[in-house]
């Protein structure tokens, strides 16, 4: 065995653990279209459950979702975008500096549950804004500004010195060129980032648990103090509780399916943006 | 100054509040973390504002929480075995209170409850009393637990936050399956992930590596419910029939799906790592006669070595810190972990499980939170440690 | 620019927009179902929102006592405990059966075993025993599921069938009744507790003797509605007086036929 054939083994080694972990995308996602799919109706989407999780669809906890996703998207994109601009922009290049980019990284690590527990202790008893929309959305906004932050961060980089040089020298202040020239160009990279926060946010289940999440409330109420359904939390509940397990499995598929497809549809819409401003 | 001008000031001024925003959020999440939790260090092991007591003649002052637990589920049944006198131990708490007076001799808001637990208490010897400290009098003798320190949290193997009259606050059995999960999603992610990262960066063509870094941008993308929900649909069984062992939900089957949820970052920080070898480097590898394999490994690797290890180090802390995926998996049993073939209970499914009955402020509550803040210090920990290994490569 | 800051304003205003509060219910997973069929019904005949989460009875009395949710159900009674934190708050509690429950022990309907006496059910559920074979089964190891600690089920059955003592550290842990249902089915060794009307053709309920095995009772609808099956338990809701008000309608509706009726159709035992 020389050391070309046995680089070739190596290689084709690696070719199929490579090829194994698509394959493992591909059984986890296609188990769950074929398992759900025949739950998806229209039906499904546009009724609330019925006769205790068994039957019915899952429509308050899309509503639910969407509420969350735009709340916290509200708070967290001027948030994030502006604190990236300072980052890129603004701020001196010192140790400062550092030590937000430092802050911003670990926010980014923290976990999930873990930022529930602030959720819970901060909003719903120390402000006493109980289990509700708003609890909900601010830990949601407070879990994805650093992502939103970095991605502001990275397309501002992306714009090159000299449109910002000639700007200057065309006699545009420091807020002219930063608005008028840079963000607009940075913006279709800022946008995949968004939209890939939005994503995140609509998979969240740990920080929601504790600040917002409704069992079984059919009807969305839009009350800033209302908890409401969402439909990762309502995944974890018709996997684990309700009446008869066998019965609701084949709703807790049709729900996961849906969540997958909103993910998916987010995060390829990310993915191709970011081609299509690539081709621009 | 013009108008524009004032506007321009004041949008800059936001920017550069903003600019604090994330560290204003950590500091914030240190100050409650810690806030909702430091104050179970104030407190003993026996439920707040909650005395034991005994009869004057029993010479014993003190117990353990373990030693409360031994009595409760009959280990200790003579007074003898505490050092103290020959008489059978008899537990007497707020429940029994009910079942031995009726509601007229407690009276209707209790008032005459002090005076009948002082009555019980002193008609019999053997008696170890639980009830609220209010009601505690100069005739009864107190008996003195030790506050809850820090070392008996971490050191202590009983989990039984509920428990009545002393909650047993040991969170070594889950801690310890934490870092057992962790360290089995590393162990398969790891090989895994630089494997395939080899492959992209180093093997494959232009379109099949887009095509399979589209891929692992899906599994990333899958959110972590998803990941729990097929586990136990799939993979819990599947691991019960393979292994041909009672149950399924075990530590493995949390390391695989941790694993899984894992392995995205570590691919694409990995595949970040060996892309960046200097050209150079690798020409000169291959002038010498070495072939690609060779290369890779003689070369590439140890160049990339550091950024892989941040990598593998952020991966760590994402597996550590997961938690609906192994809630659903892992079996939730809080003993102290021996093989990867039998249930666990992680630290983040903890918290999810038992933070909703907890009673703000309680102890339960506390105990959580410290939890939480062990939590936090780790992943900070393991934040900061990779970013020095992956300052190490550029420099 | 300025567009944008009204596009925000009008999206903040719709949030503000203070819809009447839906009356929020909260506890025990035992309760659970039937308080959503309750509540569909309820809300089918009147203009109100309601909502409903489970989470276990410790879960629904510690909302109760910090006021974030308007009625709690609870498989058990109040700890003593928890009746002094509330005479602290100064909050005077309404506590109401609705409904009555037989807590069934279910098993594998592989297993052999049909029956168990309180003792040997204490030494299973504590890790005393952990081999079927000890209790004239087969040689096959004992799997316990148990709920949270926050379950109100967990704590009656550590109250009356347990002397007391806490679980085996090995049992399994779910939050949710439904999980313990399921995975009993599906593991051979397995060992459950849960409300009379989770029970599915899919495990199997044992009889058990409260007086040393001589007389082993079924837990049938028949058994637990005349108290002969020894594990009975109310079910409650509590709710506190000064919200009285706003509850009280449903709360009547829960005790007309109709809300009576729909107790037996789930499965759970009436009151009368």
């Amino acid at each position: 065995m020389n050391k070309n054939s046995i680089e070739k083994l190596v290689f084709g080694f690696f070719s199929s653990v490579a090829f194994l972990i698509v394959a493992i995308v591909v059984v986890i996602l296609g188990f769950i279209v074929y398992r759900g799919i025949g739950i998806i109706s229209w039906e499904f989407i546009s009724q609330p459950p019925k006769n205790g999780m068994m039957e019915g669809g899952i429509l308050p906890a899309i509503l639910g979702t969407l509420v969350l996703i735009l709340g916290s998207c509200l708070l967290a994109f001027p948030i994030g975008i502006l604190s990236g601009i300072y980052m890129n922009e603004y701020a001196p290049k010192n140790i400062f500096k550092k030590f937000i980019g430092m802050m911003t990284n670990n926010l980014a690590g923290i976990p999930s549950i873990v930022f529930g527990l602030f959720g819970l202790a901060m909003f719903v008893n120390f402000f006493q804004f109980g289990v509700s929309i708003l609890s909900g959305c601010l830990t949601l906004a407070i879990l994805i500004v650093p992502v939103i932050i970095r991605t502001t961060e990275e397309s501002l980089k992306l714009v090159e010195d000299s449109y910002r040089l000639s700007s200057y020298a065309l006699g545009a202040s420091k807020f002219e060129t930063v608005f008028r020239v840079v963000l607009p160009m940075a913006f279709p990279n800022i946008i995949t980032g968004l939209i890939l926060s939005i994503g995140r946010v609509a998979g969240e289940t740990a920080p929601i648990i504790f600040t917002v999440a409704a069992y079984y409330l059919p009807e969305i109420v839009l009350s800033l103090s209302s908890p409401v359904m969402a439909l990762p939390y309502h995944l974890y509940v018709m996997a684990t509780s309700g009446i008869d397990l066998t019965k609701s499995r084949e709703l807790a598929f049709g729900t996961a399916l849906v969540l997958m497809v909103i993910v998916l549809i987010l995060n390829f819409s990310a993915g191709g943006l970011k081609l299509y401003f690539k081709r621009k | 100054m013009t108008f524009k001008k004032i506007r321009e000031k004041f949008v800059e001024s936001i920017i550069y509040i903003s600019g604090t925003f994330t560290t204003l959020a950590v500091l914030f999440i240190i100050v409650f973390l810690f806030k909702e939790g430091s104050g179970i260090f104030q407190k003993t092991a026996l439920e707040e504002g909650y005395s034991l007591a005994v009869n004057k003649f029993n010479p014993v002052t003190k117990l353990s929480p373990e030693e409360i637990k031994g009595i409760i589920e009959g280990e200790y049944t003579n007074w003898n075995q505490l050092r103290g006198n020959n008489d059978s131990v008899y537990i007497f708490t707020l429940s029994d209170i009910e079942s031995n007076f009726t509601e007229e001799e407690l009276g209707a808001e209790f008032e005459h409850l002090n005076q009948k637990i002082s009555e019980y208490i002193e008609a019999n010897t053997g008696v170890l009393a639980f009830f609220p400290s209010k009601y505690l009098d100069s005739t009864l003798t107190k008996i003195n637990v030790d506050k809850i320190t820090l070392a008996s949290i971490i050191k202590g193997r009983d989990w039984y936050p509920t428990a009545n009259p002393a909650p047993q606050l040991g969170a070594l059995p889950i801690v310890l399956g934490s870092i057992m999960v962790s360290l089995g999603a590393i162990l398969i992610a790891l090989p895994l992930g630089v494997i395939v990262a080899i492959f992209l960066a180093e093997i494959a063509g232009e379109t099949l590596k887009n095509s399979i870094k589209t891929v692992i941008e899906l599994l990333a993308g899958i959110p972590s419910v998803v990941y729990g929900f097929f586990g136990l649909v799939v993979l819990v069984p599947f691991v019960q029939q393979i292994f041909d062992i009672p149950v399924g939900e075990t530590a493995l089957s949390g390391s695989i799906l941790l694993a899984l949820i894992s392995l995205p970052t570590i691919i694409s920080l990995s595949e970040d790592a060996i892309s960046s070898a200097p050209q150079e480097l690798k020409n000169a590898s291959l002038a010498l006669g070495a072939n690609r394999l060779q290369t890779i490994f003689g070369v590439t690797l140890p160049y990339a070595s550091s950024g892989i290890i941040s990598a593998s180090i952020l991966g760590i802390g994402r597996a550590f810190g997961e938690t609906m995926a192994v809630l659903m998996v892992t079996g939730n049993s809080a003993i102290m972990p021996k093989t990867f073939l039998e249930p666990v209970r992680t630290i983040t499914a903890t918290i999810a499980a038992e933070l909703g009955e907890a009673p703000t402020g309680g102890i339960h509550y506390e105990a959580l939170f410290i939890l939480g803040t062990f939590l936090f210090i780790f992943t900070f920990s393991v934040n900061l440690i990779a970013e020095f290994f992956a300052q190490k490569r550029h420099s | 620019m300025k567009k944008q800051i009204l596009l925000y304003s009008f999206a903040l205003l719709a949030f503000f927009s203070a819809v009447a509060q839906p009356i929020k219910i909260k506890g025990s997973d035992t309760m659970l179902p039937l308080m959503q069929l309750e509540i569909e019904a309820y809300m089918k005949r009147n203009p109100v929102q309601l909502n409903v989460t489970g989470g276990g009875s410790g879960v629904g009395i510690t909302s109760l006592l910090e006021g974030s949710v308007d009625i709690a159900m609870s498989s058990r009674e109040l700890k003593m405990a928890e009746k002094l934190k509330f005479e602290e708050k100064g909050l005077k509690l309404s506590v109401l059966a609705i409904a009555n429950d037989a807590l069934s022990v279910i098993v594998n309907p592989q297993n052999p075993i049909k029956q168990l006496t309180r003792e040997q059910m204490e030494d299973i559920f504590t890790g005393k025993i952990t081999n079927w074979k000890d209790v004239g089964g087969d040689d096959m190891k004992i799997v316990v599921y148990t709920r949270e600690s926050s379950s109100g089920t967990y704590e009656f059955m550590k109250d009356h069938v347990m002397s007391k003592k806490e679980f085996t550290k090995t049992a399994i842990s779910s939050s949710a009744t439904a999980a313990i249902v399921y995975a009993t089915s599906q593991t051979k060794g397995a060992i459950g507790y849960v409300g009379i009307a989770y029970v599915e053709p899919i495990v199997k309920a044992i009889s058990v003797s409260y007086d040393g095995g001589q007389k082993y009772i079924a837990p049938t609808f028949n058994n637990a509605f005349n108290k002969t099956y020894p594990i009975t338990r109310p079910l409650f809701i509590l709710y506190p007086l000064e919200k009285e008000k706003t509850v009280k309608p449903f709360i009547d509706f829960l005790f007309t036929v109709y809300g009576q009726k729909l107790v037996t159709h789930k499965g759970y035992i009436p009151l009368k």
